[in-house]
């Protein structure tokens, strides 16, 4: 149980990569299905952050002149993985929204059964 | 506080909010509520990263998944629909996969036991490399905010072709949507869903004005943030996500035509392709001046100080390739998903 407590992050994240991937399997909207993925992707940099953590760190912006002790900053390196992982993430995002668009041009709706019945006509 | 208890007393509670949130926005039925009850996820996400330590992450986020990413949702609604189907049934594959997903998180769970405590100084994270950086950041790059020299210096690499990717997904989306034959018969969605002519949400006087006044002023804060970004959170992607914005702000309170007759869709790609070529040129120079590909060490024959002080500057030069590209290509994505790709007229 304490140590449940002590990694609760990391349940908190496998709870928000199962939401997002149940989103993206069982849900039919295609825009529920776009959110289920940046669901799923917002739980793996939370995984990444939360490995770089450090208790009672500072953020990793050195002030003054002293030398910096490591054990008091936080990990820079799992910091910019996912700076720039959220700004891809955006990108793929508007991209999986094209295509959702495109589709809802094609089918005028979201709906994937729909869709699917429109197809095999 | 006990040692065993996590790093930062609210992260708690703000966890178990990010899950509520997360169900919510799936849960909600209509999906212009479901794209604001994620925006607020996303800020929620904000606040437990900033909590870590990880401000540049948070603030990335924060202008990123609660600003840009809403509006893009809200702007795809805008030109389709926001109304869900009510389908009876399907409850027996809602259940199949319910348990598929819950055997997988089964797994992941089963492993937790051996991940390193939450924030242990000396998991196999953050004793390995990361103290290179945090050790050698000053004396070789003179940059005090160690995410953006790692993030542009020693993994330069990589965020090289994180912004290709972002380039890539702005030519994917123009591909997707702008070329389009001529006007199909369903493709006649805009007009039921443009509001009468008693009512043009586009003419409001105080949203204009509000935004003219707002404007130049995030623009300036985005470029204190790109030029700040080594002494204080903030980078070429922060920065870049602002400007562009201040420029989708333009978009939705005046209109389409009104943007796209100051910035035109060929500058626009021509601005986005001009990023990442600033970012590779740098690169090249370096290869020229006799070093690696992004060794900004090499440049310090042409920029002003030694080779710490030339690594900074190189840094900068290519926080600004960042920015550009990051900028144009937010724009040029929201204007495409607003007006269903043609860039007439739209959200």
């Amino acid at each position: 149980m304490e140590n449940l407590i002590a990694n609760f992050n990391y349940v908190i994240v496998v709870i928000l990569m199962m939401i997002g991937l149940w989103s993206m399997l069982a849900q039919k909207n295609l825009i529920k299905k776009c959110i289920g993925m940046a669901i799923f992707q917002t739980g793996i940099i939370l995984f990444f952050i939360s490995i770089g953590a450090k208790r009672g760190a500072k953020v990793p912006i050195l002030t003054g002149d002293e030398a910096p002790v490591v054990e008091q900053l936080a990990n820079p390196l799992t910091q910019i993985l996912m700076l720039t992982a959220i700004v891809v993430g955006v990108a793929t995002l508007g991209m999986a929204l094209a295509l959702a668009q495109k589709i809802y041009r094609q089918h005028a709706s979201f709906d994937e059964d729909e869709i699917l019945e429109n197809q095999r006509k | 506080m006990m040692p065993s208890l996590p790093i930062w007393q609210f992260d708690l509670p703000l966890l178990v909010l990010v899950v509520l949130f997360a169900v919510v926005a799936l849960s909600i039925r209509n999906l212009m509520g479901a794209a604001i009850v994620f925006g607020a996820y996303s800020f929620m996400m904000c606040l437990i990263w900033a909590g870590m330590g990880a401000v540049d992450v948070a603030f990335t986020e924060a202008a990123v998944g609660a600003g840009v990413s809403t509006v893009f949702i809200v702007s795809t609604i805008y030109n389709t629909s926001a109304t869900m189907k009510r389908r009876p049934g399907g409850m027996a594959f809602k259940l199949f996969i319910g348990v598929v997903v819950t055997v997988a998180g089964g797994f992941l769970l089963s492993a937790l036991p051996d991940f390193p405590d939450w924030g242990d100084p000396n998991s196999p994270v953050n004793a390995t490399v990361a103290p290179y950086y945090i050790t050698h950041s000053i004396p070789d790059t003179h940059v005090p905010n160690l995410v953006t020299s790692v993030l542009a210096d020693y993994r330069g690499f990589d965020t090289l072709l994180e912004t290709v990717v972002v380039f890539i997904a702005c030519i994917g989306i123009y591909s997707i949507l702008r070329i389009e034959p001529a006007r199909t018969s369903i493709d006649e969605t805009d007009e039921e869903i443009a509001a009468p002519a008693s009512y043009d949400p586009t003419d409001s006087l105080i949203v204009r004005q509000a935004s003219r006044f707002m404007v130049p002023f995030m623009q300036l804060f985005a470029l204190y943030v790109i030029a700040h970004g080594h002494y204080s959170p903030g980078g070429g992607f922060q920065g870049g996500v602002i400007l562009g914005a201040s420029l989708i702000l333009l978009a939705v309170s005046f209109d389409l035509k009104f943007l796209l007759s100051r910035w035109r869709e060929k500058s626009l790609m021509l601005l986005v392709a001009t990023g990442v070529g600033l970012y590779a040129a740098v690169g090249l120079a370096c290869l020229f001046m006799g070093g690696n590909f992004l060794d900004y060490g090499t440049l310090d024959a042409v920029l002003p100080g030694k080779q710490d002080m030339a690594r900074s500057h190189g840094i900068l030069l290519v926080e600004i390739g960042v920015g550009i590209t990051v900028m144009f290509s937010m724009l040029a994505i929201h204007i495409n998903l607003a007006s269903n790709g043609r860039l007439e007229r739209g959200l």
